[in-house]
């Protein structure tokens, strides 16, 4: 049933309004620490934030050619959508429980690939070459780069059950990590948690992966036929998503609480997600992109062979 | 709504119409270096029409380029603005009197500030894009009154 507490989870907090905001000021704080790792000044810490709102505001095109203008105007909806729900059942150590259902695991599988599904979607509905192009891409480094994630997410399951079967609910990953001490101290699981990294980095698209669009080759990619309020909502699903990452880094692998107050957690959790940030942010001054095809060779060997080093480990050890 | 956040976002949005070059490689690389940075004022280099809020125009309107120029300048969305950079699209500069010059650019638009040089400075491209930036502030007022 749903309840005025379910309500307010799902629109005030965690999701919502305090995600889309905090996401967004993330997006703003990775491009701050990106411009002072160059030397420059960079943005105001606000900046994608004006960046949405003042795309609320401007007009919308929709292209006189694409190929389905039903798919073109849902999908911006279908990838936002996702992202808010999986917000919702995230669990943050020490504030907030998540749904507590017995196997949302499995359920943060199908909604992590969404928004990749949506500009796939809309890129391939948008009729241009452009599109097309980053669209291909897309997909192919979609394919390397969930199996990294799934076999990251058994491993994670198997480690938590400690030898008595597998845990698939993200709640009980974390009460197992704050009695038994975090993922990340553990030797076995040091060859996911950089799997999961280099997953991670792949999935944002930041450089090296910053492939599908890349705006030296594929100008705007698949957002190229997009304006107004739907560019906003893809915006802000990329804010949603950089935050739903960060928290699903932090519930596998560092859930670790700073007390029992929920205001100092909460403030806890806020300074590991800028922490990762900034690290992200390093990664992307200091690396080039790959080409696509080295991307997917990349992808194929190093970080499923991390994880799988990882799985083995902890059924076997 | 639109013009409190709007001019703390501006996007640019560039077009070549047969440039030498020079004040594209001004453009693209020398505004966006430590020294001055045109990120601070929020702008950001995108590449798609669709996206833009203001338009750089650099070249002098080759034959060739003339009806990409058109095209493009359809597909911005309004309210835009329009900042014609280095001599070339002002005036054709030293190409006036080719035959295979269209130009210059406010033949085909309404163009709302001239930045002249050759190539043009960063610093002028800089202090050309804030004054573009007031000047898109009226425009919105204008445009959200209709």
């Amino acid at each position: 049933m749903l309840s005025a507490s379910d309500i307010l989870t799902y629109l005030v907090f965690p999701g919502g309004l305090f995600a889309v905001l905090f996401g967004l000021l993330l997006l703003g704080f990775e491009r701050i620490a990106v411009a002072r790792f160059q030397g420059r000044v960079g943005p105001p810490l606000l900046q994608n934030v004006f960046d949405a709102f003042k795309l609320r505001g401007k007009e919308v095109l929709i292209p006189k050619d694409a190929t389905n203008k039903i798919f073109f105007c849902i999908a911006p909806v279908l990838g936002f959508v996702g992202m808010m729900a999986a917000i919702s059942i995230l669990p943050i150590s020490g504030v907030y429980g998540g749904t507590g259902a017995n196997s949302d695991l499995i359920v943060l599988i199908y909604l992590l690939a969404l928004p990749a599904v949506s500009n796939v979607m809309g890129g391939s509905a948008s009729g241009s070459t452009y599109s097309a192009i980053s669209v291909s891409r897309e997909v192919v480094l979609m394919f390397a780069y969930e199996i990294t994630f799934i076999i990251v997410l058994f491993t994670v399951a198997l480690n938590a059950g400690a030898g008595e079967g597998a845990v698939f609910s993200l709640k009980g990953i974390v009460d197992y990590q704050v009695v038994n001490g975090s993922f990340i101290a553990d030797p076995k699981m040091i060859p996911a948690f950089l799997g999961f990294v280099i997953f991670l980095l792949a999935t944002l698209e930041v450089p090296p992966f910053h492939i599908a669009e890349n705006s030296a080759d594929v100008m705007s990619g698949y957002l190229m036929e997009y304006s107004g309020m739907p560019l906003a909502l893809f915006e802000m699903t990329h804010a949603l998503k950089l935050l739903v990452l960060i928290t699903v880094l932090q519930i596998f692998f560092m859930p670790g609480v700073a007390g029992d107050s929920i205001i100092f957690n909460l403030f806890w959790y806020l300074v590991k997600s800028v922490g990762i940030v900034a690290v992200i942010s390093l990664i992307h001054a200091s690396l080039a992109s790959f080409r696509v095809d080295q991307a997917l060779k990349f992808l194929m060997t190093v970080p499923i062979a991390l994880s799988l080093v990882s799985l083995f480990l902890v059924i076997f050890a | 709504m639109l013009s409190k956040f709007a001019t703390r976002s501006p996007w640019l949005f560039r077009i070549n119409t047969g440039s030498c070059n020079g004040c594209d490689v001004e453009l693209a690389t020398t505004a966006m270096i430590p020294r001055y940075d045109v990120e601070r004022l929020g702008c950001k280099y995108i590449g798609s029409p669709k996206h833009a809020d203001i338009v750089l125009v650099t070249g002098s309107i080759t034959a060739r380029s003339e009806p990409y120029l058109k095209r493009l300048l359809e597909e911005i969305p309004d309210p835009k603005v329009v900042v014609a950079i280095g001599i070339c699209p002002i005036s054709g500069g030293v190409f006036r009197d080719s035959y295979s010059i269209r130009g210059p650019l406010d033949k085909f638009v309404d163009v709302d500030v001239n930045v002249a040089g050759c190539p043009v400075r960063p610093q002028s491209i800089i202090d050309g894009v804030a004054e573009a930036i007031g000047i898109w502030k009226e425009k919105i007022k204008n445009w959200e009154e209709e």
